[in-house]
């Protein structure tokens, strides 16, 4: 049930057809983790708090330094030295008071991803390399719950949304690993990636429109395109293929 | 056959800064073997030394990602295929 200022502060996504108050309490009975509260994971966080999603938990080890400020708009000068999740914690309470966010200063790692993506809806990946992705991965597995991949270097950016058992999976579109590398970016670009990724998050919640799964959305801020690419499961797949799950 | 090539954007620094090139061969594999022809630093960037496309590229043909086997997928005239170098920044 929404309360009277809950109603005045969702007016206008209430108006949207498909939305409306059911979606709202949806958004609000909402249990999201995201990890990282970088670039990618400052917008997610700030529009699915704006949005009213009740539970919003944030997990990263980090602490801000001055570097982060050209892209993680969520951390500010005088945050410099902070704990990034206590930084993002401050904020986004100021954002929504309604909203519960639980910050959460750990390493994503095999022996504690199953215990803190336990009960959650939805698994939002907002870090900054391939392993802790595939963590992510296969806890979206283990838990059963959808998990929204966004990825950034430079102006290039991708997004796709993974629903475990029914679509191809991180794993079927990274079959190796990556050159290590220090990675350019310019803040604009995880500033869109991280909304097409809330996007979905709000999709997945509220149960409108069509999710981005089997796809890989690929956005070239130069050339300002967005090009959509399927993906297939891979029957080989270490994850979701018939060789079986990897474990967490 | 005449494909058309897309070039992520990091990789156009090594293949003549454009973003896309037309190119022959009768397979994917012709296509791009032909582009690296013109661009010898594209060879080093797609494939490891036996010739064996790096794990983190990723080839998409009409817009289908062409995994696997990529490399002996037939091309026709105006085929479009993408060449993605997987990313992780966050």
């Amino acid at each position: 049930m929404l309360r009277e200022e809950e109603l005045q502060r969702y007016a206008r996504q209430i108006m949207i057809r498909g939305i409306g108050v059911e979606g709202q309490e949806k958004l609000k009975k909402a249990r999201v983790v995201i990890v990282g509260s970088g670039g990618l994971g400052s917008p997610i966080a700030i529009y699915l708090a704006a949005a009213g999603v009740g539970t919003i938990r944030i997990i990263d080890q980090d602490t801000v330094d001055l570097s982060n400020l050209n892209r993680q708009v969520l951390h500010w000068q005088k945050d410099i030295g902070r704990r990034k999740v206590d930084s993002a914690a401050e904020k986004l309470g100021q954002l929504n008071h309604d909203v519960v966010i639980d910050p959460i200063a750990e390493t994503i790692d095999a022996s504690n991803i199953g215990r803190l993506a336990a009960g959650f809806d939805l698994i939002v990946d907002a870090t900054d390399n391939l392993e802790t992705r595939f963590l992510l991965n296969a806890a979206a597995f283990q838990q059963k719950v959808p998990f929204i991949h966004g990825a950034v270097r430079g102006f290039e950016g991708r997004v796709t949304t993974i629903v475990p058992g029914q679509t191809a999976c991180l794993r079927c579109i990274y079959r190796g690993p990556l050159p290590q590398e220090k990675t350019p970016v310019i803040g604009v670009t995880p500033a869109v990636v991280g909304c097409l990724q809330a996007t979905e998050a709000i999709k997945y919640i509220v149960g409108v429109g069509q999710l981005l799964t089997n796809q890989l959305l690929v956005y070239d801020g130069l050339k300002m395109r967005f090009t959509t690419l399927m993906i297939r499961r891979d029957p080989n797949c270490p994850q979701c293929g018939q060789a079986g799950e990897v474990k967490t | 056959m005449s494909a058309t090539i897309n070039i992520p954007i990091f990789l156009q620094a090594f293949a003549g800064d454009k973003d896309s090139h037309q190119e022959e061969g009768q397979t994917v594999g012709e296509a791009l073997a032909n582009l690296c022809q013109r661009y010898p630093e594209m060879k080093r960037l797609l494939f490891d030394k036996q010739g064996k496309l790096f794990s983190y590229i990723g080839i998409y043909l009409n817009g289908t990602d062409a995994y696997p086997d990529e490399l002996a997928k037939p091309v026709k005239d105006g085929d479009v295929i993408h060449v993605l170098m997987l990313i992780a920044g966050g």
